[in-house]
């Protein structure tokens, strides 16, 4: 099971979750999210180390080190800011 | 080069940048410089919605029966909405069309104004719905000040790229006198008119709704006008991905490789895209003051709406990589993202409704009187 450490020091483990922001509002954290599918860019977040894998080519505008939490899923233990 | 409608030139369409460079002969999307504009008229297409289809007759009733307050709250948006999609529903066939260079940006552009068509039309389905005057609701929004001071800043960038490219048109790069009036024009203001341009599409398509769309939700909330927040989470799915048409747009053109002119304009340009958010903010404050000038609504006050502003605003930024301006980093009103995620926004066969007709949708549930002033 892929780690997901938040910078602030939150930590998780991403287990059956369909996805990140699922996992990450399992843990309670303050998430912005608006289409849930990766075509409205709300989700951004920034990946600081580690991979993640998209379950499907989002649609969004995603800059270099920032990702969608909404529609992929971790490839390895990963480090991540929320904006 | 003057425009045309088919240029005879043969060119490699894969060369040409996104603006500025051949007008478009064939519409083929064989090969394609850009794919994500062909992704974005899929997913709108796919997004298809007639306002027909929505059932607003219980809004009739629960609007009757809001407070004064209230009523002005929700048809004053209705108002401001219908402004910004008359504007969004020509302006980037007019303004952005001719300076095209590429088909898959040019069918996007096309596919993304109609879509603001609909949206058009779905206000005219919920003002009849809920008054029996709708032209007084229509002819208001030209007389309404708080409106028409909001028109400007939407308009003023389209316009000024139309004027401008109209002149640059016919007499090309240089100081031209046309009616007495010396105007110039080169084709890096230009270039700069167009950056400006998408920017203040963004801020209108990004952040100018939202304060609109945060009340219709509010009201549903409360499960009144449940018919008008159907449409507006429509309306929502459909601008949210505007939005992101016009973010790559933005982003492309900042990155400098379409353009090195334009890369080198985003740049030279940080401060008044600041401005433009900033500015735009500052008004949709104002319109949240407006709104709730003689009371708030459940849920809503002022306040909170207008740290709502703040926070989209600098979500929206962050986007195209300007700062945040704002202290905000909290969604005051967090139950409005249930409202605006898209799943389940499809409208249920059940709840179809057919007749382009208003009366014949609310005519068993409301005492015949009722339509003593009713005029068709
Ligand atoms: S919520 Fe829309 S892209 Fe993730
Ligand atoms: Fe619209
Ligand atoms: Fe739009």
């Amino acid at each position: 099971m892929p780690k997901v450490r938040l910078t602030s020091g939150v930590e998780l483990e991403f287990d059956s979750q369909a996805n990140l922001l699922d996992a990450l509002e399992q843990a309670k954290q303050p998430m912005n999210y608006q289409c849930r599918e990766g075509f409205c860019g709300a989700c951004r977040c920034t990946l600081v180390s580690g991979s993640i894998r998209y379950l499907y080519e989002p649609l969004a505008f995603v800059r270099k080190g920032e990702f969608l939490p909404c529609c992929s899923v971790p490839d390895s233990d990963i480090d991540i800011e929320l904006p | 080069m003057a425009y045309t409608t088919f240029n005879r030139t043969i060119n490699d369409q894969m060369k040409e940048p996104m603006f500025f460079g051949n007008p478009v002969n064939v519409s083929r999307y064989d090969q394609q410089k850009y794919p994500i504009f062909e992704k974005l008229i899929e997913k709108q297409l796919s997004f298809f919605w007639r306002p027909e289809e929505i059932d607003v007759s219980k809004d009739r009733i629960d609007y009757q029966n809001l407070p004064e307050h209230e009523k002005h709250i929700f048809i004053s948006n209705l108002k401001y909405q219908t402004l910004l999609d008359s504007v969004q529903g020509r302006s980037p066939n007019v303004a952005l069309l001719p300076l095209v260079s590429i088909p898959e940006l040019e069918t996007w552009i096309e596919t993304w104004a109609f879509s603001e068509t609909i949206h058009s039309r779905s206000y005219t389905h919920i003002v009849r719905n809920i008054s029996s005057e709708p032209h007084k609701v229509f002819d208001d929004i030209m007389l309404n000040e708080n409106i028409m001071e909001r028109a400007d800043d939407v308009t003023r960038y389209y316009d000024e790229l139309i004027d401008s490219f109209n002149l640059y048109n016919l007499c090309g790069a240089g100081s031209h006198t046309v009616n007495g009036e010396t105007k110039s024009v080169s084709l890096r203001d230009l270039k700069k008119k167009l950056y400006l341009c998408l920017l203040s599409v963004n801020v209108l398509e990004a952040i100018r709704f939202y304060v609109s769309f945060a009340c219709s939700f509010a009201f549903a909330e409360r499960e009144l006008m449940e018919g008008n927040a159907k449409i507006i989470r429509l309306i929502a799915r459909d601008e949210a991905l505007h939005l992101t048409g016009t973010q790559h747009m933005l982003n492309i053109l900042a990155a400098g490789e379409d353009d090195p002119e334009m890369g080198e304009i985003a740049k030279e340009c940080q401060q008044d895209a600041i401005a433009i958010f900033q500015k735009a903010a500052e008004q949709e404050k104002a319109w949240a003051a407006y709104l709730f000038k003689d009371g708030s609504m459940i849920g809503l006050n002022k306040d909170i709406l207008c740290q709502y502003v703040e926070y989209i605003t600098n979500i929206r930024m962050q986007a195209i990589g300007l700062k945040s301006i704002y202290s905000t980093t909290q969604n005051p009103i967090p139950w409005i993202n249930a409202w605006l995620v898209s799943d389940n926004v499809q409208v249920a066969p059940q709840e179809a409704e057919i007749s382009s007709y208003l009366v014949g949708q609310i005519d068993n549930q409301v005492d015949t009187d009722e339509f003593d002033d009713f005029d068709l």
